[in-house]
């Protein structure tokens, strides 16, 4: 049948046992037109060498799998495309062909493919976060599981056993009952629900102990720990993490998936990476003047902002070039750098839910305007919540900025698994010291912003990022328009 | 109302029902001359005809098979295994085409299978045994086991009328035993209700069958009106909410079957209880059932392996305890 | 009582008539025949595109069951098997349905609960098979055993393999029938090979029809890929359980032409055979007879041809339309209520 859309041509289950399947033969290739049911490719199944019929007409836009490769039952194949469309030049492999790739992809399609950051999970590495304070610390005592006290019985049993039946233990919490203080006819002394009703009838001088005092009394008790029982304070089974309780002037609000994903991260990166942070001060005069000067060009001809993340963007990803490792990653014991760099910048979600780090891949291949027009449309998805997990993953260095709100300094984390992140600060106008035409000291009024590079000491040594810092900031004091 | 053995009151029903309607149709090995093994159907070939109480060859898959294409055209065959025993012969049929045709093709399949069930008389591993537990398992079918003469009759009747395979397990030690008063007319007892054949406050206990006069027994020499007899009457579907209706009252359970323990349907009904009344459990669900052998000749062997009354009343007796 | 006998061939037209069928009927015959291996043939692409789950039988060599269907009366019940798709085309059932049967769809005649060839309109006297081969035949003398109660002039048939005719049920249900004379008509496809067991493997007899004796009736052996031939024995089987003449076993033998299952290549079965047998195909037989007797033109041919084609694509893309079923209906039906019994059969 026709087709609009693109068409997946699968490996077919031949037979119910099946589960895997060899194609021996392209009998297409990219490109070619197909009709419907003409032969696409030959299998080898261990039941039944056959022939696979497209499903429809078209181009076969993509072949996925390789002659010669065995794939499982339902794994894609290959794509065909209604006619006309143009041959798939961009499209990252759906499935992975059997691992035999190495650490280091040869090329940038496939090495976009290559290990996620953070798994999918909006991550911020922000400076204000580092410092981890819980709002409040759950109250415990409602929710332990404690044994029952192990109280003698009154009639004095032999072996002294102490088992509550669920049915007591049950009626026991629902009428606050110590079990306890109540006496047990069954085995061994054990109170059953015939004791425990008599007991409740008996009227009001049992004594309706607080359930807080049961652990107390757990606490002396001599006999050996009993067969697990829920506590007569317990209630119905709970949710395995316990709530815990507002105490006065406390308001309690469960954390989003977001903030968790936030608070595994950062824990865990501080944990992984040994977290140095270098800082410089950079004279952003030069640069000042000329982003003025193509705000308007901008705007009018592209209707993007030439920001300063642009421009700090750019003469990063030009210094990564020469520092690899700033762009590098452990893994295990082996260093990987690459000849690519997948830029993460930080953005702040509205009303405060949080940050997301959006990719810019290959960005080693953008331009100024490049680089804004990068930036300005991952950020606008970002806030319009229209970014593809594509979008978040494969980042290999990361620029944030804390100096929003005016800050010059901070010490952000690390977006594992990277080995460095830059944050920006506020442009100031500062006084500064200057050399006049003469070679002479003099003050002038200077835009300073500082830039910080967090580093992972286990990869980048001091001098390292110090070198790399220097040649950052050469750049941007020395930024000439006419290259760029 | 009448004095009826369960025997008679099986007879009745089904005489009733072939008189009512002439699309029920009895077949089965010597059910027409010789008015049957056990006599469930005397004089009913004088009555009906060779073409409605049908001797069939010795065949339990052309039985069973028989009934499934005859209900599926319209029938409401009521098929005799002479003993429950011979079952197994007609296994593929019940299970894989009477079971499965209504949910994969529509078509319902309205048959009923009556069953002599059950030992105590020294008849030997092939003529004694309770294989409800097997096709308990079976979606698609429904077992029923009546106790009483009355439950008997009222079951019957329900089996024919109902559109699915129903297997009918009378319990031939009752046969000509148990003798009651019996309603004249016809009547009907739904499928999967139980009832509440002694009632008490202590101990719950869950059976059917024969046993339930085992468990009546052993309640009468505890002597202290404490048990509470839950007699099924059909096993699939079981009425779960009756039993842990009265489990959440007494707290202490025990499930009696005169089929052997492991995988016996007492299993199921042990292990729904501990899970949706655990909180009202004073004591661990008990079972007693044959144990898990092939049922012996010797009448000394089989009083060994047939849950007694003694043993009933030392479970009881323990569950008082614990 | 005849032995196993072996059906003669038909010849003219004039015969066929005698059999009750005139040149509309045969045409009509032959649209069922292609109809049957257009619907396996598209099937075999449809499995092998990914499009049918589970596995994908046919029966290419048997679309001579067209003739046994077209021998039963509109009220006469049968349970074809998974070789028989002749039988589900000829008594009615649309191909859209049998396409969304395959693929596991709701529009399917047991809306995704079973899967292949196990599926019946019961509205067309169809009941559905099952894997356990030979449990219909028992089914279909029960049938047989509901019409003699009622002493209904309807005929039951019930189709068995060669390989399944080894197991109790064959023997059981024959017995049952013969012994009664029960208005059940057994037909055998013989097609010489149970999965990979030929049939020397299965009985130690010359054919099965000489088993009928055993029970009490007639046994017939016809040449399975002459359409007319099968359908003259198996009219004269049905009429004359009708009459109340007992049942008949019709043995037909043919060649399986493929594997036992789509993932199978029947590489146990000689090459000669195929090519021995290729030469009888049943759809190339008639067609030739057809032009030979009864004048089938080449404007004929094409149209009925081009009209099965077309048939059967707008039958495909219905079926893709129809959806899955929906999880949530798992449970249902697995009892019946008693609403269930309001169809005509039941009541």
């Amino acid at each position: 049948m026709a087709t609009n859309t693109a068409l997946d041509v699968v490996m077919p289950q031949m037979g119910v046992s099946v589960s895997e399947g060899t194609i021996t033969k392209w009998l297409k290739s990219e490109g070619e037109p197909v009709a419907a049911d003409e032969p696409l490719l030959e299998i080898s199944t261990d039941k039944v060498d056959t022939e696979v019929p497209s499903p429809g007409d078209g181009v076969l836009q993509q072949i996925l799998v390789a002659e010669g490769e065995t794939v499982d039952v339902g794994t894609k194949l290959a794509v065909i495309a209604p006619e006309g469309a143009a041959p798939a030049a961009g499209l990252p492999s759906a499935e992975q062909p059997p691992p035999e790739k190495t650490p280091e992809p040869a090329t940038a399609r496939a090495a976009a493919e290559s290990n996620a950051a953070a798994g999918g999970e909006a991550v911020t590495p922000t400076a204000e976060t580092t410092e981890a304070t819980p709002a409040r610390t759950p109250t415990a005592e409602t929710t332990e599981a404690t044994p029952a006290p192990a109280d003698a019985p009154t009639d004095g049993a032999a072996d002294g056993k102490t088992f509550v039946s669920p049915v007591v233990a049950r009626i026991a919490s629902e009428h606050s009952v110590d079990v306890g203080q109540v006496s047990g006819t069954g085995r061994g002394g054990r109170v059953t629900k015939k004791d425990i009703m008599a007991y409740l009838e008996a009227g009001p001088q049992a004594p309706a102990k607080a359930p807080e005092a049961v652990p107390e009394r757990a606490a002396g008790a001599t006999a050996p720990p009993p067969p697990p029982a829920p506590a007569p304070t317990g209630a119905p089974p709970r949710p395995p993490s316990p709530e815990p309780a507002a105490a006065a002037g406390e308001q309690l609000e469960p954390m989003t998936a977001m903030r968790r994903g936030i608070a595994e991260h950062m824990r865990r990166s501080l944990d992984t990476s040994a977290h140095v942070t270098s800082a410089i001060e950079v004279d952003m005069s030069r640069v000042v003047g000329i982003r003025e000067k193509l705000k308007k060009e901008y705007q009018s001809a592209y209707g993007v902002n030439p920001t300063y993340l642009a421009f700090i963007a750019r003469t990063a990803v030009e210094t990564l070039r020469e520092y690899p490792w700033v762009n590098g990653e452990i893994r295990g014991e082996t260093i990987v750098t690459r000849n690519f760099v997948n830029l993460g910048f930080a953005v702040e979600l509205a009303d405060g839910k949080g940050l997301i780090v959006p990719v810019l891949k290959n960005a080693e291949t953008l331009n100024l305007l490049g680089m804004a027009k990068g930036v300005a449309q991952l950020a606008q998805r970002a806030r319009d919540k229209k970014l593809l997990p594509d979008d978040v993953q494969g980042g290999t260095f990361t620029i944030t900025n804390p100096g929003g709100y005016g800050t010059f300094h901070g010490t952000p984390v690390i977006s594992q698994p990277q080995a460095g992140i830059l944050g920006t600060y506020a442009v100031v106008k500062r006084p500064w010291v200057v050399q006049d035409e003469l070679g002479a000291d003099v003050i002038a009024i200077r835009s300073m912003m500082n830039l910080t590079l967090t580093y992972d000491h286990r990869l980048v040594d001091g001098a390292l990022a110090g070198r790399f810092l220097r040649d950052l900031r050469k750049r941007l004091e020395t930024w000439d328009e006419s290259s760029y | 109302m009448a004095e009826m053995t369960y025997l008679q009151a099986i007879s009745d029903a089904l005489r009733g029902e072939m008189r009512r309607d002439k699309r029920v149709f009895v077949i089965g090995e010597d059910v027409g001359v010789y008015g049957g093994a056990f006599k469930v159907t005397l004089g009913f070939q004088e009555e009906f005809g060779a073409w409605r109480v049908i001797d069939a060859p010795l065949s339990e898959t052309a039985i069973v098979g028989g009934c499934t294409g005859a209900a599926m055209m319209g029938m409401r065959p009521v098929a005799e295994m002479q003993f429950a025993d011979f079952i197994s012969c007609a296994w593929d049929q019940l299970v894989t085409v009477a079971a499965k045709q209504r949910y994969r093709a529509g078509t319902p399949v309205p048959i009923t299978v009556r069953l002599p069930s059950g030992g105590g008389f020294s008849g030997g591993p092939f003529h004694s045994q309770n294989p409800e537990s097997s096709f308990a398992h079976i979606p698609g079918l429904k077992c029923v086991c009546p106790a009483t003469p009355e439950d008997a009759k009222g079951l019957l009747i329900s089996a024919i009328e109902d559109p699915n395979p129903v297997l009918y397990f009378e319990h031939k030690h009752l046969y000509r035993r148990i003798k009651t008063e019996v309603p004249d007319e016809r009547y009907t007892i739904p499928l999967g209700k139980a009832r509440t054949h002694l009632e008490g406050n202590e101990i719950t206990v869950v059976t059917w069958g024969a046993m339930v006069y085992t468990a009546e027994e052993a309640a009468r020499e505890l002597g202290d009106g404490s048990v509470e007899i839950i007699d099924l009457r059909t096993v699939l579907p079981w009425d779960k909410k009756a039993v842990l209706e009265s489990v959440r009252k007494t707290s202490k359970a025990l499930v009696l079957h005169e089929d052997t323990r492991t995988g016996g349907f007492g299993a199921e009904i042990a292990a729904t209880i501990a899970e949706e009344a655990f909180e009202d459990l004073d004591a661990p669900v008990k079972r007693i059932a044959a144990p898990d052998a092939p049922v012996p000749f010797s009448p000394k062997l089989e009083k060994a392996f047939i849950p007694q009354v003694e043993d009933v009343l030392a479970g009881l007796r323990e569950l008082t305890e614990y | 009582m005849a032995i196993a006998r072996e059906a003669e061939p038909i010849g003219s037209l004039k015969e066929v008539r005698e059999a009750g069928l005139d040149r509309d009927d045969l045409l009509e015959v032959y649209r069922k025949m292609l109809t049957t291996r257009g619907i396996e043939e598209r099937g075999h692409i449809l499995y092998r595109q990914g499009k049918i789950p589970g596995s994908f039988y046919t029966g290419r060599g048997n679309e001579a069951s067209v003739g046994v269907a077209t021998a039963m009366g509109p009220d006469d019940v049968g349970t074809p098997l998974h070789r028989d798709m002749g039988v589900h085309v000829a008594r009615g059932v649309e191909p859209w349905r049998i396409f969304a049967q395959y693929m596991g769809r709701v529009d399917g005649p047991t809306k995704g609960r079973d899967g292949n060839v196990h599926m019946a309109d019961s509205r067309l006297g169809l009941i559905a098979m099952v894997s356990h081969l030979p449990a219909m035949l028992p089914v279909a003398v029960g049938c047989a055993l509901a019409f003699r109660i009622r002493e209904e002039k309807r005929v039951a048939v019930g189709w068995f393999g060669e390989g399944a005719s080894a197991r109790g049920d064959t023997h059981e249900a024959m017995n049952f029938a013969g012994v009664r004379r029960l208005p059940v008509v057994f037909v055998c496809d013989n097609n010489q090979w149970a999965y990979s067991t030929p049939t020397h493997l299965e009985y130690a007899t010359e054919n099965l029809a000489g088993r009928a004796e055993a029970y009490g009736f007639e046994g017939v052996v016809v040449d399975g890929t002459d359409v007319l031939a099968v359908y003259r024995e198996a009219r004269r089987a049905i009429e004359k359980a009708r009459e109340g003449g007992g049942p008949t076993l019709l043995e037909c033998l043919t060649l399986r032409m493929e594997g036992h299952a789509v993932h199978d290549d029947a590489f146990y079965v000689p090459k000669e055979m195929f090519e021995e047998w290729a030469r009888n195909d049943p759809i190339e037989r008639f067609r030739a007879w057809l032009r030979e007797n009864a004048d089938l033109s080449d404007d004929e041919e094409g149209e009925i041809a081009s009209g099965v084609k077309r048939l059967l694509a707008d039958a495909m893309r219905r079926a893709e339309e129809s959806p899955e079923p929906d999880p949530a209906t798992l449970l249902d039906g697995v009892y019946a209520s008693p609403e269930d019994l309001d169809t005509p059969h039941h009541k």
